[in-house]
This record gives structure tokens, sequence and C-alpha cells, in this order.
């Protein structure tokens, strides 16, 4: 499946890559789908709108022209009131229950919907991390993810697809038969019409479809610059920088460039519309002079002719019909078959099998580095060149370097979130890919450089879960990483929800006070193994000294690696290791580094010197 | 969800004169941004309405003649002018579809351009106040997500003249079927010659009319109460249904697991909009009801429509041709008839939205515009004072700063430093008058700030602020924060700022874009890299102040150390102000402010500020430098 995928990307823009999954295949998956989330009702309501349109389409057809013919007859009075009494309570019941099954069929299609979107964000959420960093999946991804962004799009319009494609087909071979009495020259003439409709709009129509790309690129800018303008984080940068002429200039380039794309659509799309009234005009030309003909020579009533004269135009509605609802089917499949593509994406890491691994925080893990070595997929050289590291139980590990040294892949690579392109990482002494790695994942009390805020309480983000919430230990945790006070100064405490853009009554936590929440979080999960990436950046020098003065409390029994810019904080640990240029350049005690008097030493004196009580060195 | 949404009283209907006040602003509005855009909407919306009757009035001329003379050389004529006809108004309609469809889809730009302007023309103060960000969120959630928007104006101004239009092009061709009369040879059904068979036949029209709509108007009314929980469900449903997609927090949600937490929010048939949520239940019961109530009433009508019309026509009064005339009339009428009763409607639910959106774009601009022009004779001489300034952020209740009195003059280097919330920031957003002060005042050459136009103060300042934003654009244009630039001074400028290896690495040098969105060939920059950036921004500038907050978080010590030791060639003879964790980094100001709960507890050199060993700038100093003492 992947070489597939890979070449096709390879073929390049120019042909899509074919579906892996053809219009059947996809609409008998949305069925299945339907059955699984227990929203049997969508295919249901869908069979049921289809017959109650055709049901409301024939009375519709039949309503004018029998009861002209009561008139015409000139039939008993009663007859007549009686007949229209039927229709009308033909079309009550209809049009009634019509009204009904409208307002309420969109529900279990967004539930459906979001069903899809439910399973493509749990696959992004635990797909193996080397995939996210691949083109083709992030491709795969955004397509799925666009192909799921509003009512309109694949995964919920393609139901009313396949209820139209039902409609048309069922209303068509009604129809084949109502209109058998009529000579075939009429049904060929409505079919050769309605094709050379079909085939002249399609290309013309296929414009817009043709030119998505183009006219993303002009949205795209256009809602970049609309969306920046507003951007209230922004508006400082605009208004010192004087960003506003440009923008606007820029702003009234891309709004000209959009209304030009729109005109051109339009000017080819209005072939389409001379094309459909051409041949209306020839349609209905050909069923007057036949149907006059047969009112003037063969004596058909007035109804019937009525009668077979809607029908010609209704017939034309159905084989147009579903010639293009198959067309937007097609279509809607194509996005379909991605995100089923998406849900099928192999994974290079045990996920879901595996040998099973229970975190148990007291148990004294050793997580060794054997010979690893790292690239980068399309990479010219290898991030991490032959590391060979023991991280033993109970051990405070640094790790310093200068920005891009590779301090972070080093990570990655000791969490599992990378497997290493040569060497093995061993978990007591055995390969950590044979662990289920989700499992694996459990070892790990980690608070990375970006970190993913829940937009839930306090609580609830320490725990991580909005039940069984243990709070005895959410209060130890948080005041371990010294926010207890803030927190309780909140109106709401533990329950004060974060994130403003979701919560309209949430609170903003600084970029400090959000470091020690990840912190106590941590701290909560309890991993035996903790990981800190430059926790101390967005912190105060009070706050910063703070916290390595708990550090050592904080991972008392535990393993713990951190990695930091600033120097200080690695006299805290047992030992320290300094990556440069991929590989191990230096290891020891602070101490025995400083006397060594190399790399670190000399990291450690410019961070230093501005600090020490004699004159600054020359500036 | 558990969420208890405020209720707030958006549920109040406006009166009717406050809805037609606000439908005929939002039009004034959209005038004038756009005049032919209404123009084409008015003829676009007459001529549609116009044409079918056309059609309906000369079929009916074909069954007239069917069912009397039956000429043939008169029936051809009759099907050639109908096609020809059909056909012709057909091409014009599509002619004239074409800038309508522009129009039509352009619209929604059109809204977003409104509040993007309104934005862009805003006093920052306003912009940062959380309320009025706050306002123009929930605006736009119920302009996507429920469909409250500003533009709605337009479709019910489409729908009313279409409705109006329609009445009289259905009353010219129905009018008849009063006037007729049916012949004294029906017997008792010449009692429907009475006129009070027109009177009821209005009447139901009007009833009917009125009635149908009256139910959608209702279920309507039933979105409008549920906009509330309608948008956190949205947000809720924005931010868990897609957190996987976050590349950068990857590596956290795979170590906490949190797929599990959004599963919960994404899978509960409860919220809002799925299978059992508020509005699916509403459809259920009363809404579901509204709807079919609406339709039955209108099938009524059509239903009396055909009773009358066809009693007469069997009486007599009038041919076949006509019958079909007069239904195919009166179907559309009240079909249009009721939509344009459905559309007053929803109207008046709607004004309430419309006015949310005045009152955003209401906001007025308070900070005083001065016209004073600065001294440019002065040669960049620039002297700043603040003299007693207090300062509390609009709506709350503590002072962030207070009585703060300092002087700066040009070519002084100085240092702010302060714990977290000690005020630091929001003594640079005063200085650049991003705010003005609640109390005190802030002179520049010994006038008030504020008598200066506004734009020349801001010309001197340039900022690098801990939060600072760049463009996805080219680096050049981040660079000069244009779009034309020169490129010799935004090199100089990369380089001073140490982006100069980092330049010669890059392909495509200064037209690389920032970030993929605009280019694939663009490049994602590291927290450093941006600093960097941002810091050649500021020296493009050519401000005579700079002011720098926090500049080196992101940079790793040599990069650090690096920036420090440039500090005298990148700042020149200019004024700058350092806001930094790192102490070190006020050894080379000439003075130092330090902040602690939002006053200046002391100032001076570095080296006087330490014989205080109990002042805040000693607790501060050695909070950091122990760690970095040699043992």
């Amino acid at each position: 499946m992947r070489k597939e995928t890979s070449k096709a990307t390879a073929k390049k823009k120019e042909k899509p890559p074919k579906p892996k999954f053809n219009m059947w295949q996809n609409a008998w998956w949305m069925l299945k789908l339907s059955w699984a989330e227990k929203e049997k009702k969508v295919p249901i309501l869908c069979i049921l709108s289809a017959a109650l349109a055709i049901s409301g389409n024939l009375t519709n057809l039949f309503i004018t022209p029998v009861i002209l013919g009561t008139v015409e007859i000139h039939a008993p009075l009663r007859t007549l009131l009686l007949t229209i009494l039927g229709f009308v309570g033909l079309n009550l019941l209809i049009n009634g229950v019509s009204s009904y099954i409208n307002a309420n069929e969109m529900y279990g299609k967004i539930t459906l919907r979001s069903a899809i979107i439910n399973r493509l964000n749990t696959k992004a959420c635990i797909t193996s991390y080397p995939n996210l960093n691949k083109k083709d999946f992030q491709e795969l991804l955004d397509k799925a993810c666009d192909a799921t962004r509003g009512n309109d799009r694949a995964s919920e319009a393609i139901w009313y697809t396949m209820q139209r494609v039902l409609q048309n087909a069922a209303g068509f071979v009604i129809y084949l038969f109502l209109m058998s009495a009529l000579p075939p020259i009429l049904i060929v003439v409505v079919l050769i019409t309605s094709l050379l409709n079909y085939f002249i709009s399609k290309p013309l129509n296929n414009y817009s479809y043709k030119h998505k790309e183009e006219l993303s690129k002009i949205l795209n800018q256009l809602g970049y610059l609309l969306n920046t303008a507003k951007d209230h984080t922004m508006a400082k940068d605009i208004r010192l920088f004087g960003l506003r002429p440009w923008f606007q200039e820029l702003q009234d380039k891309a709004i000209k460039a959009y209304l030009a794309y729109l005109m051109r659509e339009q000017n080819v799309l209005i072939w389409s519309g001379i094309a459909d009234l051409v041949l209306a005009f020839l349609r209905n030309g050909v069923a007057y002079a036949y149907l006059i003909g047969l009112v003037l020579n063969n004596g058909i009533s007035i109804s019937m002719f009525l009668l077979y004269f809607s029908a010609v135009g209704s017939f034309n509605g159905w084989v147009s019909g579903i010639l293009n609802s198959l067309l937007t089917m097609h279509r809607q499949s194509v996005d379909i078959s991605i995100i089923r593509e998406v849900l099928e994406y192999s994974e290079p890491f045990r996920i879901k099998d595996g040998e099973p691994l229970r975190a148990e925080p007291e148990h004294p893990y050793e997580i060794r580095l054997d010979h690893v070595s790292f690239r980068y997929p399309e990479a010219e050289k290898d991030t991490l060149t032959d590391i060979d590291l023991t991280l033993h139980p109970g051990e405070k590990l640094a790790i310093v370097g200068l920005n891009g040294a590779g301090k972070t892949t080093l990570v990655k690579l000791l969490c599992g979130l990378l497997d290493p392109t040569q060497g093995r990482v061993l978990l007591d002494g055995r390969d950590i890919r044979e662990y289920n790695r989700r499992d694996y994942y459990k070892l790990f009390s980690a608070v990375f450089q970006d970190f993913s805020l829940l937009a839930a309480t306090i609580a609830a983000n320490v725990a991580q879960s909005e039940e069984d919430i243990d709070m005895e230990r959410v209060r130890e945790c948080v005041a371990k990483a010294s926010l207890t006070e803030k927190i309780e100064s909140l109106p709401e405490g533990y329950e004060t929800k974060l994130n403003r853009e979701i919560h309209l009554d949430a609170v903003m936590l600084s970029g400090g006070e959000t470091q020690r929440l990840m912190l106590a979080r941590a701290l909560y999960k309890n991993g035996p193994v903790v990981v800190l990436d430059e926790p101390t950046a967005a912190l105060d020098p009070i706050a910063e000294s703070d916290l390595y003065q708990k550090y050592s409390e904080m991972t008392t029994h535990r393993s713990s690696v951190y990695i930091s810019h600033r120097l200080a904080s690695t006299r805290f640990c047992d030992r320290i290791i300094l990556i440069s240029d991929g590989r191990i350049a230096e290891e020891g005690t602070h101490e025995t580094l400083l006397q060594k008097g190399a790399a670190y030493a000399e990291l450690f004196e410019v961070q230093s010197r501005y600090y020490r009580e004699e004159e600054p060195a020359n500036v | 969800m558990s969420e208890k949404t405020p209720k707030k009283a958006k549920k109040d209907l406006l009166s009717w004169k406050e809805t037609w006040i606000q439908c005929l602003r939002a039009l004034k509005l959209f005038y004038h941004y756009r005049p032919n855009m209404l123009l084409i909407h008015t003829f676009y919306t007459i001529y549609t309405a116009l044409t079918p009757f056309v059609n309906i009035f000369l079929s009916a001329r074909i069954i007239e003649e069917l069912s009397g003379d039956r000429d043939p050389q008169k029936l051809m004529l009759l099907v050639l002018l109908t096609l020809g006809l059909a056909a012709l108004l057909s091409f014009i309609g599509a002619l004239t579809r074409r800038q309508f469809k522009v129009e039509d889809q352009f619209l929604f730009c059109l809204e977003r351009q409104i509040r993007a302007d309104k934005m862009l023309r805003m006093d920052y103060c306003l912009v940062d106040d959380t309320k009025i960000h706050e306002q123009l969120d929930t605006l736009e959630q119920y302009c996507n997500g429920a469909g409250r928007s500003l533009r709605r104006v337009i479709w019910f101004y489409d729908m009313i003249l279409s409705g109006i239009v329609s009445l009289f092009g259905g009353f010219s061709l129905s009018i008849s079927l009063f006037t007729s009369r049916v012949p004294e040879s029906a017997g008792r059904l010449t009692a429907l010659n009475h006129p009070l068979f027109i009177v009821l036949m209005i009447g139901l029209l009007l009833a009917v009319t009125y009635l149908s709509p009256i139910f959608i108007v209702k279920a309507d009314a039933v979105w409008s109460k549920g906009a509330n929980s309608h948008n956190l469900g949205n947000r809720l449903f924005g931010f868990y249904g897609f957190l996987g997609h976050k590349n950068n927090v990857a590596g956290d949600v795979r170590m906490y697991r949190q797929e599990a937490f959004c599963e919960k929010y994404n899978t509960d048939k409860k919220g809002t909009f799925y299978s059992r949520g508020y509005y699916a239940m509403q459809a259920r019961g009363a809404v579901g009801m509204y709807y079919v109530a609406s339709t039955i009433f209108s099938v009524i009508f059509t239903g009396v429509v055909y009773l009358f019309v066809c009693s007469k026509a069997w009486a007599g009064a009038f041919g076949l041709g006509m019958v079909t005339q007069y239904i195919s009339t009166i179907s559309k009428l009240s079909g249009k008839v009721s939509s344009l009763f459905q559309v007053l409607g929803q109207a008046r639910n709607h004004a309430t939205f419309l006015k949310m959106n005045f009152d955003f774009l209401d906001i007025e601009n308070t900070m005083i515009q001065g016209d004073l022009h600065l001294d440019k004779s002065s040669d960049k001489k620039y002297e700043i004072e603040f003299q007693d300034v207090s300062f509390r952020y609009p709506g709350s209740e503590q002072y962030a700063l207070r009585h703060v009195n300092m002087k700066l003059r040009v070519g002084q280097r100085l240092a702010v430093v302060g714990q977290n919330g000690s005020g630091k920031t929001t003594f640079i957003k005063l200085l650049c008058r991003l705010y003005d002060p609640t109390e005190g005042v802030i002179l520049l050459n010994g006038t008030d700030i504020r008598q200066y136009n506004y734009e020349e103060y801001l010309s001197i300042f340039s900022v690098v602020f801990q939060d600072f934003r760049l463009t996805d654009f080219t680096l050049g244009q981040n660079v000069a924060a244009k779009e034309e630039y020169d490129k010799t001074h935004v090199e100089d400028c990369l380089c001073k700022a140490g982006f100069d290896e980092r330049l010669r690495e890059l392909p495509l040098g200064m037209e690389t874009y920032l970030t993929k969105n605009f280019s694939d060939e663009g490049v994602d920059m590291s927290g450093g890299e941006k600093q960097k950036i941002a810091l050649a921004r500021t020296l493009y500038k050519n401000a005579p102040f700079i002011i720098l907050d926090e500049p080196t978080a992101a940079l790793d010590p040599i990069a650090e150390a690096e920036i420090y030791s440039r500090f005298n060639e990148i700042i020149e003879d200019k004024t700058a102000i350092y806001i930094s964790h790192r102490l070190s980094s006020c050894r080379f100001c000439d003075g130092i402010l330090v902040f602690d709960k939002g006053a200046v507890v002391q100032q001076g050199s570095h080296d006087s500020l330490m014989q205080d060993s109990s002042g805040k700038y000693h607790e501060l100093w050695f909070a950091q430098a122990q760690y970095y003492a040699n043992n």
C-alpha cells in the first residue's frame, strides 16, 4: 500500500492518484458506518425521503390534468370536489411527512460526520509519530480533514447524493413505464437532449473542480489577510510597524484576483446555461409539436396533453438527475476513499499489538540507547550519530547543547516518539519495538516545550481526565509545582476552566503559570521516568530558582532527563552530557566537566561571566 | 456536555421599527462598500420574479386554443412564441446571472472585510480588551455557525423584493378569476359571482400566508435561542475534533494519551448538533411540528384555490386555458407570499444579531488624537518623562502601574527588570502609547504625548515584544514591513541581528516565505531564528527608540552572548530599553528600573543597586547568580 501511494506522488500533480476504493465500496462503507454508530435511521430516512419525493412528484404530475379532465368532461360536481379533496389529502400526507423528515434528517448525518472526524482525530492522535512527518500522510490527512469540514463536504453530503441517485433512478424507471403509452420517439428525444446537455455541461461545470487549487490559493491569501487583520495577538506589530497600508494594499489585490476568478468561472458556466436553453427549446418544440398533433389528429384530451407535456419535462429531470448525481457521487467518493486511506494508513510502530507493558512507578527501569543513529527522512546527514547512553534507574541526567545540536531528537528517541535509523533503544535490555508503543508512553512524565493544554478545568488538565479525579493528588501535585496560591486565588479554584477561545468564562494563565501546571500534570501521571525540556524558559529568576530547589524532591525514586539552555540547572543532575554535532561530546558531572575546561566549561563561562562580581569582560 | 451556558437576554425580540432600522443600516453599509452589488441584486431579483409569469400566461393560451378553435396556424405561432420567448428570457437571465453569482459569492468575503477593516482601525487598547475580542468571536460564531450574519440582510432584501414583484405579476394574471362571471344557466353556482368570494379568497390568502410562516418563524426562533449552546458546541467540536492535527503538540498528545479525552467529547450524542442533542430533540418535537403545520396550511390554501377555480370553470365562467393559468399563478403566488411573510418574521428574529454587529462596528475610538507634529529639526533629540503615571487596565480594579516617575534621554540604555506580572510590559505599552495612563502624564520633550499626531509618535519606537508576530510573507517583506524594500538595508539589518549565516543557507534568500502557507518552498523558522528576524525588523525601522522585551529567551547561550556583544553596534546612537529575565544583560545598561507589584522600587546603575542588599534587585540577581558562581 505504501509503495503505491509514493509512486502516485512521484507522478506529481498532473493526475491525481486513482482512489483506492471505488464508489460502490465507499457507499457500502458509509452504510456500515451508520450501522456501527447506531445511526441506522440515516439510510432509512434517505430511502423514505426519496420515496416521498417521487410520490410528491407523481401527485403533482397528475393533479392538474386529472382535475382538468373532470372539468373537461363535465363530470358531476360531486366527483370534481371529491377528486380535488382526494388530491389535497394526498398532498397533505406527503408534504406533511416530508417536512417532518426534512426537519429531522440532518442530525443523524451530522452525528455520522462527527464519527468520521472522531476516527480521523483518534488516528492522528495515536498514529506512529514519524507518520506525522511524512508528506503523503499529511496531505491525505489534510484532504480527509477538509472533506469533513462542513455539512456540504463529502462525509456528510454523500448521503444526500446517494438519496438523489436512488430517487432519480426510481423516478426514471417509473416514468419509463408511464410514458410507454407514448411512441418511443419522444423518449428518445428526451434522452438525447439530456445526454447532450450533460456532456456539454460536464466539462464546463468541471471548471471549478479543475481550478480548485487556483481558487484555494487566492482564498488562502485573502483569508490570511482578513484573519491577520482581526487577530488581536498581531495588533501590536501591525500598529507599531505601520502594517495597515501594506495589508490593505494586499487585501485589495487579493479581492481583485478573487472577483476576476469568479467572473472567469461564470463566463465559462454561462455556456452551460445557453446549451440548456437551446436544448430546452428543441425538446419542448418536439414535445409540443408531437402532442398537439395527437390532440388535433388522434383526439386525445386536453388533460392527457397536459399530463404528457409535464411528464416529458419531469422525465428530462430524472435523466439529468441520474447523470449529475452520479457525477457528484463519484467526486465525493474520492474524498471518502481518502478518509479510508488515512484510517488504514500503515503503522511502523506497534500501536495496537505488541507486548503489553505496565508502567510501575516504583520499578527501577533502565533505558539504554545502544549505538543509536538517527536521520530524518530526506535529510542529508544524521542528526544523531552513534549515541551510546544508559539512563540508569533513579539517575538524574542533564542534556545540554546549542540550538539544533539534537537534544530534542535524543529525547524523542528515548520516549519512543522516533525509532532509531541504526541501533536500538532498550528497556531493561529489551528492544522497545517489541512493546506496545502506547503502553511504553505510560512510562514517561514529560513536560515538552510545546504542550497540549485541554479546553477543560484545571483539575481535568492535571488529571487528564474528567472522571475519577483524585483531588487529593491533584492538590499535592499542584503544590509541588508551586501553583497552589495562584489556583486557590481563583474564584472557581480547581474547577476554573482553561482556554478562553473555547470557554468564555475561562481564565488565562501566564506562560510561567502554564509551565508549572504542565509540571503538576507530569507529577500526577507519576510515570517512572521524568522528562523536562526547557521547563524554565518562561519563568522569572525567583520562580526559576524555586523550581531548581524542588527538582530533586519532584524526582525522588525516579529517573529523570533534563534539557536546558541554562547551565545553572545542570548542577542538580548526577550526570551531564553535552551534545554537539549529533554526538555526545562530553560527559560527566558539573565539576568534572568544568575541570576538563572544554566545550561545557566554555558554555558555562559565557553564561556566567556577567553574573560574577568582577567587571564584565570586554563587550 | 455538562456545560452551563450563560443565558443572556438574547431572546428579546426587537420591535418592528427597530428591525427596519437595523436592516436598512445593514443595506446602507453594503451599499457603501459595493454600490453595484445592490443594483445587480435588485435587477436580477425583479427579473427572475417576473419571468415565470410570462410562461404561465403563454402556456395557458396554448391550452385555450387547443380546447377552443384548434387553429393549427395559430397554434404553431403560439408554440413558437412561447418557446422563443422562453429561450430569450433565459438568455437574458443567464447573462445577468453571471454578475449576480459573482456578487453573491463575494458577499461572504465582503462581510469579513468589513469586520477586518474595523479591527485594523480600532485603538489598540480596545483591540486588546478581552471583552471586545470576545464580542467579535461571538459575532463570528453566530455568523458562521448559525447563519446569523450581516449578509443575511441581502437575502432578506432579495426575498422581500421578489415577493412584492410576484404579487404584482400574480395579481395581473389572476384578477380576471374574480371578474369573469359564472353564467346564469349554472343555477345555484351563480353564488360564486358574489363579491363576498373575492373578499373570502383574499382573506384566506392573507390568513394562510400569515399563518403558515408563523410556524417557520417559531422554528427559526428555536435556533436563535439555541445559538448560545450552538456556539459552545461548535467551539468544543473545533477543539476536540481536531486536536490530533496539531503537529506541534503531537508528542504531548501521545505521552498523555489525550485521544481518550477527545473521544469522550466527539462521540457524545447529546452534544448540541448530534442525534440526541438539543436541536435534534426540538426537531423531533415542537420544531418538526411547526414545519408540518406550516406545510399543511399551504396545502390547504392551494386546495381551496383549486376548489374555487374548478367550480367556477365547471359552472362555465371560463375555459380550460384559464384554469391552468389561475392554478399555476396562484400556486406560484402563494409560495412567494408565504416566503415573503416568513422572511419578515425571520428578519425580526435576525435583527437582534444585526444589532450585535452594529454594536461592534459602532465601538468608538477613545484615544485623543493630537495633531502636533514631531519636531524633526531636533535631530532625534528626544527626552521622555513619566510624571506620576498610574494605570489600570480597562475593567480592572487593580492598578497595573502605580506612581511611576522616570526620565529617559536619547542615547541611554535602560534595563527593566522584575518578576512576572510586576508591570514591565505594561510600562512599555504606555511608553509606546498603546495605552494612555489612567493618571499622570507622559511627556515627550516636555509636551504631553497625547498632543502629538499618533502615527508620528509611534514612528519613533521600534519594538520586539515578547509575543511578537511575523507574517507569512517573505523574509525581506517581514523585515521591511512592506511590499517593496531596500535589499541592502534588509541584509544589513539581518546581519546585525545575527541572522547572516542562516540567510546564506536559504536558497531563495530574502525571497523565502516564512512558513509554508503561501509557498511550498517556504521555511518554518525556529523560535530563535524568528527572534532574530524580529530584531532585524526593529533595526530596519531605524527609529530613535528601540525596545526589546525578552529578546534572547529562545536563544542558546552562545547566540545570546553574541547578541549581547553586538549590542553597541546594534543600538548605535539610539535609545534602548531592554526587558529581560536574564539579569546578566543589565550590566550593559546605563540605568536599571526595578519593578515590583506595579511600582518602580529601585532605579540606578547595576553597581549602585547591588549596594542595597535588602533591595529587590539584589534578591533577583542572587536568585540567578548563585548558580553561576565559581565554586
